[in-house]
């Protein structure tokens, strides 16, 4: 349970790596159709307004924030009532199923209406995605998907595997990456089950093996979603690889919130922290993951080399106009199955208005 | 009369008698502690010697003092035969409502922001501490779910206040835990003060009997008039306390509140309290053992970070020290019944 | 018991439980230098007469006089402070605590100076005084920084009268202190009271075991369905009548 709570910035993404695998070759571009479609029919809706009802993990996590952004303008644009539920703090099936089973009874009585799921299990919450589409209501995935996604309608999630290669060309990058040099990397990580970093590190992985054969990844740690041991693990491999003042050190992908907090802050303490203005031989290049505003922050300062950032706001969008769709249409044509949103990659480089685009939202 | 005399003393006599030094030392819970833990020491130095630099040795003090109020804290609390789960939440909490209490203070002055935030920490901590003992004694809730209830609360409202990310960044406080003093930074030393006036108070004042007392008969301390739910009340109030110092040592350190920041490191206290040999039925407890406990768990997972080593290695260590710290104790009672 | 003003005295007392009486119109004395059985079947009212005696119940009705002034206790410690001691079935000593720990539990002596003030114990002198009051009760402990929970039944019950009779200033009561303990031990126990007599103090024994209340005391009152039905010197009973008088199966 502990870990669930402080799913903010870890294992919040799918856990179900099938799924993943096969949507990590999609291309997002079909989605761009679909915004037509929707904005084209705005106009002509139904008689009864439809109602859509966003159950997420938890309500307080800036990404679900800026989801929610993303969903209520596209509801307000399409005249679609919106219901948006969550707990506010723990990500974890035991306090989201009861609010799924409220929210379908809530449902069934307000038709025409249809689910979205952000599940925090993929097995837990499979028989109410079950018991939704019994009692006739279509039900959509966001951001993670239950195990069995035949009957899911559709599917809108970030690719993290892309990300992972992403971080990857941004360390290189950060790093003055030459072949025929070497480099040592160290990976922070949050656990070994979380999904979406496993996904992500596959992705880093196999970009290295193919583009970086000069860089070696010489430690991996967990920081079970506490940033102190983050910062204690980063703590210990920046003494093992001290070299005096400078460091054997070259680089750090921290897959998420809570490993990029860690490393900025012990680089920061051990002096190692790039700056906006260098990033030289002798210090770490740091990449992380997930755009909160402190890593924002971070970034300007040039502590952060790059971050990856998804885009939740665009998963909550199109999760509303594909149920719009489906509900006016009443059928999935038109609507693809899987929709996999690639991450993208912020600099201090950035245009100022990327990166405020990009930054998940707070209440 | 004098038969009375005899007979009592009889039995006892031979119990003082002595038992050869080296027996009593093997017997002796905090020596054996020691021992463990310079061998985990020298075992991880003969792997690779750079766990024995000075940077590192000063890695490992700073995750020292990130654990060991919790732990003193603790100590206090099992030794009166409760438990407090909120500690880390508390600390996390702490952390982020300080560091958005110092955000508001920056203009005033470095000096002027810590020594406010340290207050607003320290506050946190003992409104906690107070809560719990008011859920145990007006909503006459044990100390396991009282403690849940806020344990829950801290973390659940640290999420509320930040929105899962952190807060109040100010890396200029990280400077403040880098060493001063050979190894120890200056909140490193206060740190070991307060663990050192802990002990003290727990081992030698009336505060500390009380403590041990309520521990193993409540009824016997009610019966003699002391006002056992006050003391209680001191008591989690103290835990409370420490873990607000905590939380803002964890602020200094990471230079930001984090409100995920203490979540978990109530287990890993307790785990430094039940492997420094204190009983958790309340009553026995020794902080010079936890002390040692905490030691132990930080060197524990700093030196598995430098060999290395899969780190969910370092959750099957604990699970081993604990293990073998709980056998020790058993057999050690044991011996005792025998005589 | 020609003295005028009893060491500790109750008038009248009543305590119900809801309907049910526990105690009824209960009247009682106690002097200086005397042992006073109380005895009576189970559910005659003795626990909870002991209860209001030592603090832990207020009466319903009634009052309690010490030394000829009549007190309320708010709890034990009220009488405590007043001089009346109770030592109680389950001993009310805690184990884990050395035995002068446990002699000085709530009137602990601080250290002289600034250290005492910031709550530090005087403990050198807390043993030495410990060993010397439980001596002087007869009982002597060696090592008193040995905890209670290394002693064996016997030693602790020693332990926790002699704690009683030290701190006792007028009264001490001792409901069933002979319970669970060998004949041997039982002894002792009795040796203890009787020095405690000595002493000038008032003794309250309860107990079940009718040879020891007959043994001992020099006045026996004996409790039936909440009341007294007997109060008389113990050479007024035999074995059979005090038997005959608790279970009220035939008229004294």
């Amino acid at each position: 349970m502990k870990r669930d709570q402080v799913r903010s910035s870890s294992g919040r993404r799918t856990r179900f790596a099938g799924a993943k695998a096969v949507l990590s070759g999609a291309l997002a571009v079909s989605s761009l159709a679909l915004i037509s479609v929707g904005s084209a029919t705005a106009a002509s809706a139904s008689a009864k307004k439809i109602t859509v009802a966003f159950v997420v993990g938890a309500e307080a996590d800036p990404f679900f924030i800026s989801m929610n952004a993303g969903a209520q303008a596209e509801a307000t644009k399409l005249g679609v009532n919106l219901i948006w539920q969550g707990n506010p703090s723990q990500y974890s099936p035991s306090t989201q199923i009861p609010i799924v089973q409220q929210v379908i009874s809530q449902l069934q009585s307000s038709k025409p209406s249809a689910l979205v799921l952000g599940p925090t299990d993929p097995k837990a919450l499979q028989p109410y995605v079950n018991q939704a589409i019994k009692a006739g209501i279509p039900t959509f995935n966001v951001d993670s998907s239950v195990a069995n996604l035949k009957k899911v309608v559709s599917f809108v999630t970030g690719n993290n595997a892309q990300g992972g290669a992403a971080a990857a060309d941004a360390l290189a990058t950060a790093m003055g990456y030459k072949a025929g040099k070497k480099y040592n990397v160290a990976v922070g990580m949050t656990s070994p089950t979380a999904t979406t970093n496993v996904l992500r590190f596959q992705g880093f992985k196999a970009e290295v093996a193919k583009k970086y054969p000069g860089i070696k990844i010489v430690a991996e740690a967990y920081s079970q979603s506490s940033p102190t041991t983050a910062n204690s693990n980063i703590q210990g491999w920046l003494t093992k690889y001290s070299q005096g003042s400078s460091t054997a050190l070259n680089g750090i992908f921290a897959i998420d919130g809570t490993n990029a907090e860690g490393a900025a802050s012990a680089l920061q303490a051990a002096g190692l922290a790039c700056s906006a203005t260098s990033c030289g031989s002798g210090k770490v290049a740091l990449v992380g993951y997930d755009a909160y505003n402190t890593n924002v922050a971070l970034l300007q300062q040039g502590i952060f080399a790059a971050l990856i950032a998804q885009d939740p706001a665009k998963e909550g969008m199109l999760s509303v106009l594909n149920a719009y769709n489906f509900l006016t249409h009443h059928k999935v044509k038109g609507i693809k199955h899987l929709i996999t949103l690639p991450n993208v990659t912020l600099t201090p480089k950035s245009p100022a208005a990327l990166l405020t685009k990009y930054t998940y939202q707070t209440a | 009369m004098s038969r009375a005399v005899s007979e009592v003393v009889s039995p006892s006599s031979n119990e003082g008698e002595p038992a050869s030094w080296a027996r009593r030392l093997v017997g002796n819970q905090q020596f054996m502690l020691f021992v463990v833990f310079v061998a985990i020491f020298a075992f991880f130095t003969f792997n690779d010697s750079v766990f024995a630099s000075v940077s590192e040795i000063g890695n490992n003090i700073t995750d020292f003092s990130t654990l060991v109020l919790l732990a003193v804290g603790e100590t206090f609390v099992i030794a009166t035969g409760g438990i407090d789960l909120s500690v880390g939440g508390t600390s996390g909490f702490a952390g982020v409502v300080g560091a958005i209490a110092m955000e508001h203070l920056a203009p005033h002055g470095e000096w002027v922001v810590l020594g406010v935030g340290t207050l607003v920490c320290l506050g946190v901590g003992i409104g906690i501490g107070l809560i719990n003992a008011v859920l145990m004694h007006y909503a006459r809730l044990v100390p396991f779910v009282a403690t849940l209830v806020t344990m829950g609360a801290a973390e659940g409202m640290s999420l509320v206040l930040t929105g899962g990310a952190p807060v109040g960044s100010n890396f200029g406080a990280i400077t403040l835990t880098e060493p001063k003093i050979s190894v120890f930074s200056y909140p490193d030393i206060i740190i070991i003060l307060i663990t050192v006036v802990a002990g003290l108070y727990l081992h030698y004042s009336k505060f500390g009997r009380y403590t041990f007392a309520i521990g193993s008969n409540s009824f016997a301390v009610r019966a003699v008039g002391v006002n056992v739910r006050r003391h209680l009340t001191w008591v989690y109030v103290l835990s409370g306390a420490l873990a607000g110092l905590t939380g803002m040592f964890i602020y200094m350190r990471l230079g930001s509140g984090a409100p995920s920041a203490g979540v978990g490191t109530e287990l890993v206290a307790i785990a430094a309290v039940v492997i420094g040999g204190a009983r958790l039925t309340g009553g026995s407890a020794q902080l010079s053992g936890t002390v040692l406990g905490a030691m132990i768990l930080t060197i524990v997972s700093s030196g598995l970070i430098i060999m290395n080593v899969s780190p969910n290695f370092n959750q099957v260590a604990v699970a081993i020290l604990i293990a073998l710290a709980a056998t020790f104790q058993a057999l050690r009672k044991g011996s005792r019944a025998d005589v | 018991m020609s003295d005028p003003t009893p060491l500790y005295e109750a008038r009248n007392v009543y305590k119900n439980y809801g309907s049910v009486a526990a105690v009824k119109d209960v009247s009682l004395t106690i002097h200086a230098g005397e042992i006073v059985g109380l005895v009576g079947d189970n559910g005659a009212g003795k626990s909870s007469l002991v209860k209001v005696l030592s603090g832990v119940y207020q009466p319903d009705a009634g009052q309690l006089i010490v030394d000829g002034v009549e007190r309320h206790w708010k709890s034990p410690h009220d009488a405590m402070l007043a001089g009346v001691e109770t030592l109680y079935q389950d001993s009310g000593l805690a184990l884990d605590l050395t035995i002068g720990a446990n002699v000085f539990l709530g009137r602990e002596k601080m250290k002289p100076g600034i250290l005492g003030r910031l709550g530090f114990l005087a403990q050198k002198e807390m043993d030495a005084e410990a060993a010397e009051d439980l001596e002087r009760t007869g009982i002597a402990v060696h090592a008193s920084k040995r905890t209670v929970g290394q002693l064996s039944g016997g030693q602790r019950q020693a332990v926790a009268i002699g704690r009683a009779v030290a701190w006792a200033q007028k009264v001490i009561i001792l409901d069933e202190p002979t319970n669970h303990l060998g004949a041997r031990q039982a002894g002792e126990v009795l040796a203890v009271m009787r020095a405690a007599r000595e002493r000038g103090l008032g003794v309250i024994f309860i107990s079940h075991t009718l040879p020891h209340i007959l043994e001992i005391c020099d006045r026996i009152v004996v409790l039936r369905l909440g009341s007294v039905v007997r109060d008389a010197p113990t050479s007024t009973f035999t074995a059979e009548s005090l038997l005959g008088t608790i279970t009220g199966l035939h008229a004294e």
